[in-house]
């Protein structure tokens, strides 16, 4: 069974359809994607799926990577964390760097295209340095919040940014003005990936043993770095506040390592001092790959937190939903466009206003249920994969056939 | 003459386009209304029926629900609400108006309302992108059975996008039914469904239920006399 036959069966037929249709539209156009990195990331993980379903539309689709020293990395983490607005000192030379690996690579890589999408800002210079017939159109896939950059990192980026024919961002307000047009395209998840796909009852069991959850009683569950950002102490206050009428309650924090994160070691150590000697809270430390982990976890709790204070889209809310659970999360970001008060879950202000949210949902087992299959069906309308592709392609209609009359498939 | 072609269902999703302009206070918006591209007016005025999943909102509108819920402004977000775009002849029309209905508020209030950050409004442009279903219906009876099962986007389609299209005249439900020679109260009581004072979902239980007891009554389709 081909990919696309595989979705189907998740997704509908109607779904496939307008695909396979806007692939006739495309057909044969060569399209290229570039990042920095093959492995590991949520760009790396989009153009995993992306680039086999592109070529299966007809679509002749390919994906180059950038490469440079270590000290190019170093730069471009800070490029990255400076887009976001974060404080980050660069020197000319680490900007000289940023071109001449950019410079090199565009030597380098193969981008005869009709359309390159160069994914974030460490590859954003290549426009600038590759000969004008070898590309037909350069769109920029900007993955993070780029509307309050430092502004010495905005002014070295601004300078490639107006090599491109057009910028994709995930939400309206990760935006800033563009000289080019502008797309929205959210992110998604697959929903046949390890961490989202059914598994069976056994390995879900097995999981829970593995990590010492009672399968009986109720889990509470916020999936997250250990970052200040994601408030994992508020997620400890809420249980706290809930434990006295539920004392059944588990609670567990799953996130990564913190070794490489100063912060991150000492929010994980803030966390493991709150939750003392708490038997029923769990933190849990879990490699990069434990996704079926993960998913066991989500598919287990009763509701699910995402308690953040700031935040990006919050892919792992859109993960829960499509598990079918109500989801209490933080009123910001991506989360805002997810959780819905009293359809998907609640939004909530304060460690007090997700207890009081989450002992509702607790007492009311037949509201959980339904807003877990809404919350199902909403994520399959909006943020899984072929909507998420379909966006994509329906840009590249909208760039060959510019205007705003309608678009008619 | 022939008979009029089977209605063909169509489906429809848009390609939005942020603008990066956002809006903090009622002074940020009213700058925009009057300088936006027409095409931003007509998605936060029209098109954003689109973005109301869970039939959530009270307003029609994205400006009227900002000043309600972000800004807090209950009085211009009521007159915002009853401004309907599909009543103005063009978005410039519609742009005077809105503009007025703002500047008369600021003129009235001693400070500009702030909306806290994170509830700016971002505003957006979208471009409409439609695809045939391949569902097609012969008869009204069909008719009927595919708006029940029809995606909410497909009833925007033929109905505020069909306004749009005909100047404001009909929508695409009534005009077929007219070609079919149903009878023309029918097809005058479809027409004068509220639509953009309901959300999609409301917009189909009235459609389904205008049809169902103009085609299975026939006598109360004829409706009060006027």
């Amino acid at each position: 069974m081909n990919l696309l036959d595989q979705y189907e069966q998740v997704v509908g037929h109607q779904e496939v359809q307008r695909l396979r249709r806007l692939g006739e539209r495309l057909g044969g156009k060569r399209v290229v994607h570039v990042n920095s990195t093959k492995s590991g990331g949520g760009v790396a993980e989009i153009l995993g799926w992306m680039i086999p379903l592109m070529r299966e539309l007809g679509i002749d689709a390919s994906w180059e990577v950038i490469a440079g020293p270590p000290e190019f990395y170093q730069v471009t983490k800070a490029l990255h964390n400076g887009l976001q607005g974060l404080p980050v000192a660069l020197r000319a030379r680490d900007f000289a760097l940023h071109y001449e690996v950019n410079r090199a690579n565009a030597e380098r890589l193969n981008l005869q295209a009709d359309v390159v999408f160069v994914h974030d800002p460490q590859p954003v210079f290549l426009p600038a340095f590759t000969p004008e017939q070898q590309v037909g159109r350069w769109v920029w896939r900007c993955h993070i919040d780029a509307s309050k950059p430092n502004r010495a990192i905005w002014k070295h980026l601004e300078k490639a940014i107006s090599h491109y024919q057009a910028a994709v961002f995930s939400m309206a307000a990760f935006t800033r003005p563009l000289t080019s047009p502008m797309f929205l395209i959210p992110p998604s998840i697959d929903p046949l990936s390890d961490k989202n796909c059914p598994i069976p009852e056994p390995e879900r069991l097995s999981a829970l043993s593995q990590h010492g959850i009672d399968a009986d009683r109720p889990l509470l569950l916020q999936v997250s770095r250990f970052d200040r950002f994601k408030d994992p102490l508020g997620v400890i206050e809420a249980y706290r506040l809930l434990k006295p009428y539920y004392p059944e309650l588990q609670l567990v924090l799953a996130g990564g390592p913190a070794d490489d994160d100063p912060e991150g070691a000492e929010v994980l150590r803030e966390v493991m001092s709150r939750a003392a000697d708490d038997k029923d809270i769990k933190v849990l430390m879990l490699p990069p790959d434990a996704h079926r982990t993960i998913n066991a976890l989500q598919r287990s709790a009763i509701i699910v937190l995402q308690k953040s204070l700031k935040e990006g889209f919050g892919l792992t809310v859109t993960e829960a939903l499509w598990k079918g659970k109500p989801v209490v999360g933080g009123a910001c970001g991506g989360i805002t466009l997810q959780v819905h008060d009293y359809h998907t879950g609640f939004l909530v202000h304060s460690a007090p206003g997700a207890a009081y949210r989450i002992r509702y949902l607790l007492r009311y087992a037949e509201k959980r249920l339904r807003m877990g299959n809404t919350g199902h069906e909403f994520v399959r309308e909006h943020f899984l994969v072929l909507r998420h592709l379909r966006d994509y392609l329906t840009m590249l209609l909208c760039l060959q056939q510019p205007g705003s009359e309608i678009l008619a498939l | 003459m022939d008979p009029p072609e089977p209605f063909a269902i169509l489906d429809c999703g848009l390609v939005r386009c942020p603008t990066g302009r956002s809006c903090a206070n009622l002074r940020e918006l009213r700058d925009a209304v009057q300088t936006v591209p027409e095409a931003v007016l007509e998605h936060h005025m029209m098109r954003c029926a689109l973005d109301d999943y869970f039939s959530l909102y009270e307003f029609p509108n994205d400006l009227a629900r900002w000043c309600w819920s972000a800004l807090g402004d209950q009085i211009l977000a009521e007159h915002l609400g009853v401004v309907d775009p599909y009543q103005h002849p063009s978005i410039g029309a519609l742009r005077e108006k809105l503009v007025d209905f703002i500047e008369d508020r600021l003129w009235g209030l001693d400070r500009v309302p702030w909306c806290r950050p994170g509830l700016e409004l971002h505003l957006i442009q979208s471009r409409l992108v439609t695809y045939d279903t391949g569902e097609r219906a012969s008869t009204p009876a069909a008719l009927v059975e595919s708006i029940e099962r029809m995606s909410i986007r497909s009833l925007f389609y033929h109905v505020h996008e069909a306004r749009r299209r005909s100047g404001g005249k009909t929508d695409d439900f009534s005009q077929w039914l007219e070609d079919l020679g149903v009878e023309g109260r029918v097809v005058r009581r479809l027409r004068e469904i509220d639509f953009y004072f309901l959300n999609l979902s409301q917009l189909r239980d009235e459609i389904l239920a205008t049809l169902r007891q103009c085609l299975m009554d026939p006598m109360a389709a004829k409706g009060p006399d006027r």
